[in-house]
């Protein structure tokens, strides 16, 4: 957590939030200014002129220039706000373009960052002083990555890519929020209430950013690069507790945490724990859970959805691939009993 | 009190009056909360006047439904009208611009206090209407026929389900959020003038469009026939006279618009190709 | 009369409300006799009843999210049911309570009378607007049964498409509703246009009929595309054409930009008619005549006009061409005009007046005081780059709560104490009622205040839980909410008390030169004994006379003792 820059606003990390705060305060004080005028003419003149023995109102009479200046003169001050307001939006809409791509894929309830090396993670880690743009997309419904230290957001609307760019000013962390209401579940496939821990929605799509130096980017590029990829380039066998640990990493990055669990308890959909080579009974009459059906599971759930279990899992086709899949498959292989 | 009966002056001399002398001073087509005939004419035709313009917003909005998706689908919106009958909507075009012109014709005789004949104009107008929604059900029950119907149920003649492994599921309504949803389909289809086309699952957009306004249209075109029927009942009854027959005018305002929402549908629907 | 009761024009019923010189709630008696009256003094006090309960209801869920958030993770229900709490209580405020609290209930009851009129121009049309209301409160609430609905009020697809609760009957009952809200603003279109007595000249027009006249050109032109809006989406979810969905090539931003067509005008629904009240308690209790009164009423259509043209602004990060954006910013300040204009008039209006702090000044004070925070604040949100920062925040929570909650509610408040009186025939207790009025005050700044900072500090909204560096200013809130309950509560009670213990109203308790004082109190059904010739404007205090300011001018009998009612009888003798 950060300690805010100021009372009103937190930490700035990015080249455009000193221009949004200055804007901010700048019409802060403003309001301030004029309420305290305002309502301090108002209370100061309802007690001196408060009725009383031998009190009488004046009769209202005119004045059109004192009309006519409070009707024009807050037009400048309106026109300089959209203004300056303009200005900052257009410095937050175009990217320059040496900006770094990383792609944001939004889902119920989870982030997913794919790095230029198609490295994946649930956290956002950029390098200093580096133009980034973000290039998003959901699969479900509409969200909106926030990040209050940059003043950035957006939303991420299904069915386009929406895009927003920063550059941070210093090494630090912050939180990412989702800011569009994207749903919750808090009950499980049997409508009994989850604890607290397990419960997932709009207020739990909560993630980090990291900026981190130019080094530790890399470092940390070369760390989330698919491990397995260095062996498949050579075409050998990767060796299965490296692709297990692969499988496991891509339970966590890819949000399957958020609907399965791995010790059996049921949350939205059914626990990995033991399913590998045991019948489910599906929509479609019994499946046998393996390689083909899991890989069905994943890029097309709605396919077989498993018996007592909603059809609410999202489709990963286009967002995984082939080796991440098998690496699933061999984690979950690597759950049963 | 010199000043008080300054600012106020009572109507109808110093002392008010019961009811007694209310009926005197109100014919009794006037409703008592009205002072004069005029008021009350005027109230109620601005009161359908601005009733009439909330009609037209109502159907603005579905306007510029139809303008940007005519925008992203061209194409589709070519395809997919020649599967509406032209000659059909033509017939009902003149069907209703005839009724108008009869609702006319009877406002005209209430005018002139020709009560049978006002009755005949008002006959004739319900009439039309009859024939129009009779002709609508026939396209419309084609269209089901042929399973080109709006959303999933496009590729689903007749509303039926999705046909899996064999045996069909369900059918296309989507009852429930949660109901795996049927995805609509291929049509393959002869159109109205006899090209056998095939319509890609997207184009359920343009008849989602076609039920959503002509069905609205449709629940205005029995609406204003209500309101006729209820004008005509009260004709029969003698209730106007050449100093009141408003609801005759209104009803027939009301018509009008009726007309006039489907001016505007039947070239936007029927006659659409697409832009050069 | 026939059953499609379409009141263009209805049979001849001169006595369907009974003697017209008879006090309106002594009339007639038994259910039947408010049921089926068209009576717009009864049906206004029907309204009263229904969105007070309205109230009631939206205050309830809000207060128990605050006590939901009042810790971090669970502390009263699960997340899904929070959920439904934030959009049930945002519905009911918004749909059942806000939007027909001034016009439908005070508005029916003052506007014919403020226009010496004896009715509103469609009486069944009001009564049938007021049934139209009752069908969608129950649908609403069968929708509630049904699962309720989850989606935020504001229903955005696809989300609203997709989850599985029961969005469409919510969906449909706000149809429906819209269809009540539209009757009632024809029909005061209608009254204000062909009623007005003689002498009442548009120039004469009390403030208030303005302010509803103004609201009445909104409900009637933008209503209809909510309608139509909802409609989509019903056949969107029933069907699924896919105008909003994005799986069926649909775009969900169409929808943001239909719902806020009518949800941005429908903002000044809420508020014109809150300033209408306002204007009416400032001129009364500063015994003065509104600074530039013209220019105030003006600047009543000004609104509704300008609130047409800035919907866009609640979607500058939802994805618009940079152009729509620049375009939206800029039209969305220029309301700030009008809305200053009013401000600046009424603090004149109080220079040099006679100031009388009775319990719906100090409500008036409180509008002046709390809507310019409001409203300044919706400046940082039309400000482009800073509501990309705090958009969907608590900064916008704070921000519309300061305009609806702190704009309207508190006048719609000092509207009930002002007429309460006129409406039936009872004094309240003022104690009590300043009371209950510095609890809300307090309160209410208490609730919102803080949700400013957390919201500027990047908080969103709609969350069941948030990160710790929040809690101190969530428990601050909640503590806040029940400061503002008490006070609510004591006004309540204040009121209600008022109608067994409360003393017989004077015609005039105020001393008010608005025309609606002028007639008996409780007024008469035919709301004055004869059709008034008015030979001066309702706040011209220098030409109205010490006799007219405590007795009214309609007649003077009525103020020597004489029961209101009897009034008539003391005429014809
Ligand atoms: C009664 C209802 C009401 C009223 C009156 C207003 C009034 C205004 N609102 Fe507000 N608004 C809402 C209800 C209301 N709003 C609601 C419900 C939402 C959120 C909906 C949701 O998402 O759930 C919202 C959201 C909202 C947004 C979108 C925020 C976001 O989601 O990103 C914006 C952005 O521009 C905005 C702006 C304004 C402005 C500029 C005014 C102006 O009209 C204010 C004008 C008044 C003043 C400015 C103060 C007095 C003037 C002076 C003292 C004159 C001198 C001042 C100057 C010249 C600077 N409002
Ligand atoms: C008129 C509109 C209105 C009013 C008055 C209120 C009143 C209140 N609102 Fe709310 N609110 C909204 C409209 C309104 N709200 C809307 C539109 C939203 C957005 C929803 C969404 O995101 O979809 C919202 C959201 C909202 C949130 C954000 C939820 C979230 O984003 O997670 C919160 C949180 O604190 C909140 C709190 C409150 C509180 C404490 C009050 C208190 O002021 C309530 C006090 C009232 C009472 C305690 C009841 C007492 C009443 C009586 C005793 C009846 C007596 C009758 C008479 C005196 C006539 N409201
Ligand atoms: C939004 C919730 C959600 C997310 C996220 C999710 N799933 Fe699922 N998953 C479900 C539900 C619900 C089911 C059961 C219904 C069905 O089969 O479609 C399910 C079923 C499955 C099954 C079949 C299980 C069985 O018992 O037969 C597999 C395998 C699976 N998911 C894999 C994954 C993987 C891999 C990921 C992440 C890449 C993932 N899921 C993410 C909700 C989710
Ligand atoms: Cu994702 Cu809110
Ligand atoms: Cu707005």
């Amino acid at each position: 957590m950060n300690e805010p820059a100021t009372f009103q606003l937190p930490e700035q990390m990015s080249t455009v939030a000193s221009e949004v705060d200055w804007l901010y305060y700048f019409i802060y004080w403003l309001s301030v200014v004029l309420f305290v005028a305002i309502v301090g003419a108002m209370v100061y003149w309802a007690i001196k002129y408060r009725e009383r023995p031998g009190h009488k109102a004046e009769p209202t009479g005119h004045n059109v220039p004192l009309e006519l200046a409070w009707t024009v003169a807050p037009l400048f001050i309106l026109a300089f706000l959209f203004h300056k307001g303009f200005e900052g939006y257009m410095d937050m809409s175009v990217a320059p373009a040496n900006a770094m791509e990383i792609h944001v894929n939004a889902k119920q309830w989870g982030w997913e960052f794919v790095y230029p090396n198609g490295g994946s993670d649930n956290e956002l880690h950029v390098p200093v002083h580096q133009p980034v743009k973000l290039i998003m997309s959901s699969t479900d419904v509409i969200h909106s990555l926030f990040v209050p230290a940059l003043r950035i957001k957006r939303d991420i609307v299904p069915g386009v890519y929406t895009s927003q760019w920063f550059e941070a000013t210093h090494i630090g962390s912050d939180d990412i929020a989702c800011a569009e209401y994207c749903g919750g579940r808090s009950k499980d496939a049997n409508g009994d209430e989850l604890p607290f821990a397990q419960m997932t929605g709009h207020w739990s799509m909560h993630s980090m950013l990291h900026v981190v130096s130019e080094e530790d980017f890399k470092k940390y590029l070369i760390g989330i690069g698919d491990k397995c990829a260095a062996y498949t380039l050579k075409n050998q066998a990767c060796p299965d507790s490296i692709v297990v640990g692969e499988g496991q990493k891509l339970y966590s990055k890819k949000a399957c945490v958020g609907c399965h669990t791995v010790t059996g308890a049921k949350l939205v959909g059914p626990s990995w724990k033991g399913i590998w080579g045991k019948e489910e009974s599906t929509d479609h009459g019994p499946v046998k859970v393996d390689e083909a059906y899991i890989r069905e599971s994943i890029l097309d759930p709605q396919a077989k959805v498993v018996s007592g279990f909603p059809p609410a899992m999202p489709p990963f086709r286009g967002q995984i691939t082939d080796q991440e899949i098998d690496e699933i498959v061999a984690y979950i292989k690597s759950l049963k009993d | 009190m010199a000043n008080v009966s300054e600012s106020i002056e009572t109507r109808g001399g110093e002392h008010g009056h019961g009811h007694d002398d209310h009926a005197h001073a109100h014919p009794d087509f006037l409703q008592h909360h009205f002072d004069t005939p005029a008021q009350q004419f005027d109230a109620a035709k601005l009161g359908m006047w601005v009733f009439i313009a909330t009609e037209i917003l109502m159907f603005g909005g579905l306007f510029c439904a139809y303008a940007i998706w005519r925008g992203l689908e061209p194409d589709i919106f070519d395809q997919a009208h020649h599967f509406l009958n032209k000659i059909l909507g033509a017939t009902n075009t003149v069907v209703l611009l005839f009724s108008s012109l009869t609702a006319a014709l009877a406002v005209r005789a209430a005018q002139s206090g020709k009560r049978n004949l006002t009755s005949v104009y008002l006959v004739v107008t319900i009439v039309c209407a009859c024939v129009f929604l009779a002709i609508k059900y026939f396209e419309y029950s084609h269209k089901f026929h042929l399973g080109l119907l709006p959303g999933h149920c496009f590729g689903h003649p007749g509303l039926s389900g999705a046909i899996q492994n064999g045996q069909e599921i369900g059918t296309c309504l989507r009852v429930h959020a949660d109901a795996t949803p049927v995805m609509p389909e291929w049509v393959k289809a002869v159109d109205e003038s006899g090209h056998m086309q095939v319509l890609p699952p997207r184009a359920n957009m343009f008849f989602g469009l076609y039920f959503v306004m002509t069905g609205l249209h449709g629940l205005h075109v029995i609406i204003g026939m209500s309101i006729l029927v209820w004008v005509l009942v009260k004709n029969l009854r003698g209730q106007f006279s050449p100093q009141f027959f408003t609801p005759v005018d209104l009803g027939a305002l009301y018509w009008h618009l009726v007309d006039l929402v489907w001016i505007y549908l039947f070239p936007l629907l029927y006659l659409v190709g697409k832009p050069e | 009369m026939a059953a499609v009761d379409i009141p263009l024009i209805g049979g001849h019923e001169a006595d369907s409300h009974g003697d017209p010189h008879a006090n309106y709630l002594k009339a007639k008696r038994g259910i039947g006799s408010w049921m089926l009256t068209v009576d717009h003094k009864r049906i206004g006090l029907m309204y009263l009843t229904m969105v007070s309960l309205a109230f009631l209801v939206g205050g309830i869920f809000a207060l128990l999210m605050r006590i939901e958030l009042f810790t971090r993770g669970k502390t009263i229900v699960d997340a899904e049911t929070y959920n439904r709490f934030f959009t049930l209580h945002g519905a009911v405020m918004v749909f059942l309570f806000i939007i027909p609290s001034v016009p439908a209930a005070l508005g029916n009851f003052f506007l014919p009378i403020m226009i010496g009129a004896k009715d509103v121009a469609f009486p069944k049309l009001n009564l049938l607007s007021f049934y139209i209301y009752l069908v969608g409160v129950a649908i609403i609430l069968t929708s509630i049964i049904l699962g309720s609905v989850d989606t935020g009020w504001t229903f955005y697809t696809p989300y609203s498409v997709q989850t599985a609760n029961s969005v469409i009957s919510m969906t449909a009952g706000v149809f429906v509703l819209g269809f009540s809200s539209i009757l009632t603003g024809l029909n005061f279109l209608v009254t204000v246009h062909t009623m007005r007595a003689p002498g009442i000249t548009w120039t004469r027009l009390p403030l208030f009929v303005w302010g509803m006249y103004a609201t009445a050109l909104i409900q009637v032109l933008a209503t209809p595309v909510l309608a139509i809006t909802l409609l989509l989406l019903i056949t969107e979810r029933f069907l699924g054409i896919g105008i909003f969905d994005p799986k069926l090539g649909g775009d969900p931003v169409l929808f943001q930009h239909f719902f806020w067509f009518y949800s941005h005008p429908a903002v000044y629904i809420m508020i014109v008619p809150g300033m209408a009240i306002n204007s009416e308690l400032i001129a009364t209790f500063s015994r003065r005549a509104i600074f530039g009164a013209f220019a105030v009423a003006m600047s009543s259509i000004g609104l509704a006009i300008l609130g047409f043209l800035v919907w866009g602004h609640h979607l500058f990060v939802a994805g618009m061409s940079e152009f729509a954006t620049m375009l939206f910013s800029a039209l969305t300040f220029l309301v700030a005009i009008p809305s200053g204009v009013k401000i600046f008039n009424w603090t004149a209006t109080i220079y040099k007046g006679s100031i009388v702090w009775a319990s719906p000044m100090l409500y008036a004070m409180a509008f002046i005081f709390l809507f310019t925070i409001g409203g300044l604040t919706g400046l940082f949100l039309g400000t482009l780059s800073v509501d990309v920062h705090l958009t969907d925040t608590y900064f916008v929570v704070a921000h519309f709560h300061y305009v609806m909650m702190g704009g309207t509610v508190i006048a719609f408040l000092g509207g009930l104490l002002y007429w309460w009186p006129k409406m039936t025939g009872k004094m309240h207790d003022e104690k009590k009622a300043k009371i209950g009025f510095v609890l809300v005050f307090i309160g209410f700044n208490t609730v919102f205040i803080p949700q400013f900072i957390m919201g500027s500090r990047g908080m969103p909204r709609r969350y069941y839980d948030y990160l710790p560096q929040f809690e101190p200013f969530h428990k601050a809130s909640t503590i806040g909410s029940w400061i503002l309950a008490a006070g609510l509560f004591l006004t309540a009670y204040t009121l209600l008390e008022a109608l067994w213990k409360g003393k017989t109203a004077p015609r005039n308790p105020w001393g008010s030169a608005g025309y609606e004082w002028a007639t008996d109190t409780p007024p008469c059904v035919a709301n004055f004994h004869t059709t008034p010739t008015i030979k001066r404007g309702p706040y011209d205090y220098h030409l109205a006379t010490p006799e007219e300011l405590a007795t009214g001018w309609d007649e003077v009998e009525s103020a020597h003792g004489t029961k209101p009612g009897a009034s008539s009888s003391a005429k014809k003798a």
